[in-house]
């Protein structure tokens, strides 16, 4: 009797997993895939900038060029000054290929279920894992508001926050409001991406477990979903974060309040009536 | 109400229902956007290369069905 995929259901596995420790330092498994995967990256990446020349070349190079330049252009038209945006484009194209390169290596047969140590996978993705997206939020989140205080100024960046002068109530309420939306930003960021590629694995996962003997037929269409879902979530990831900067920027240079103190958002009728 | 707790199992009712209560607004929000897009594009085909800027508020609401997803693996 040929036992069929899985007859106790699809594995799952949400959290990643305890694989040795070194001392107190716990090793996961989403640790050492995040490894092997940095290890790929930095020779693919550094060997690519080797060889790139002027004149266009096929390949793996265009397709790394293509990269570049499209997060290289998403960040100069975010910013309304050129200047300042060519000095965020390295570390946002860092950010989309890390992000990229970890979700689909992630993707590869091999990762997951298929190889386990101890009822444990032995390797998994490393961007689903909550401690690395989470860690990827805060220095990204941490970046972005070091950069915002520095390109604003300390009194420009707080009072970005406030439509108003902050002496009105109805303006600070809404002011610390916006604070604590601005708090939030690292969680969202991070448990987006976190829940894309877990769940993106979970419904392989669950797919193959229905397939039963035609699995590779019915995990496909979602393995090719997720390969689109991974690359839009490391663009979202970028184009975010690169909207929270720009925000700040670019409101530190013009001027939003109209000479009696009255932001323009509010209707010229509403102007007269409050004169 | 014991008798019923005790022969039907009563997280599989909770697992459906908060999947289909989670997943029925953001299908609706993304409904809505998608929406919105096709008929920018369809008054003026230059706004379809607003295409991003779609997909990131579409990723905005889909963070809501993932929290939905998410939270059936904590039922038991």
């Amino acid at each position: 009797m040929i036992t069929l995929f899985a007859d106790s259901g699809p594995a799952v596995h949400i959290t990643s997993a305890q694989l040795f420790s070194i001392g107190p330092i716990v090793i996961t498994n989403a640790i050492l895939y995040g490894w092997i995967c940095s290890i790929i990256m930095c020779v693919l990446l550094i060997g690519v900038a080797r060889i790139v020349t002027l004149r266009p070349q096929g390949g793996i190079v265009q397709f790394i060029e293509v990269g570049v330049e499209f997060i290289r252009d998403l960040v100069e038209t975010s910013f309304e000054d050129k200047k300042i945006s060519f000095k965020y484009v390295p570390y946002f194209v860092t950010l989309f290929f890390f992000l990229l390169m970890n979700n689909w290596l992630g993707l590869i047969p091999g990762v997951g279920e298929a190889f386990s140590a101890s009822g444990n996978p032995l390797l998994r993705a490393f961007t689903g894992d909550l401690n690395a997206t989470l860690a990827i939020g805060i220095v990204t989140m941490g970046y972005v508001y070091y950069s915002s205080v520095k390109e604003a100024g300390v009194k420009e960046y707080f009072s970005h926050f406030f439509i108003g002068s902050p002496l009105n109530p109805l303006y600070l309420i809404l002011g610390l409001l916006e604070m604590i939306t601005d708090a939030t930003r690292v969680i969202s960021l991070s448990l987006r991406l976190f829940l894309n590629v877990t769940i993106g694995e979970i419904i392989i996962a669950v797919f193959s477990y229905l397939g039963g003997f035609i699995a590779p037929l019915t995990a496909l269409p979602f393995t090719l979903i997720e390969i689109f879902i991974c690359a839009l979530q490391a663009y979202i990831f970028v184009i975010l974060s690169v909207m929270y900067l720009a925000i700040t920027v670019n409101h530190s240079t013009e001027e939003h309040l109209t000479e009696d103190n009255i932001p323009e958002t509010i209707s010229p009728r509403a102007h007269e009536a409050l004169n | 109400m014991l008798l019923l707790a005790s022969t039907i199992d009563t997280a599989i009712i909770g697992k459906g229902l908060m999947i289909g209560g989670g997943l029925i607004g953001p299908a609706i929000g993304i409904g809505l956007v998608g929406g919105a897009y096709m008929q920018a594009v369809g008054r003026n085909p230059e706004t379809s290369k607003f295409l991003g800027q779609a997909l990131v508020f579409i990723a905005i609401i889909e963070l809501m069905a993932l929290l939905a997803f998410a939270s059936i693996f904590i039922v038991k």
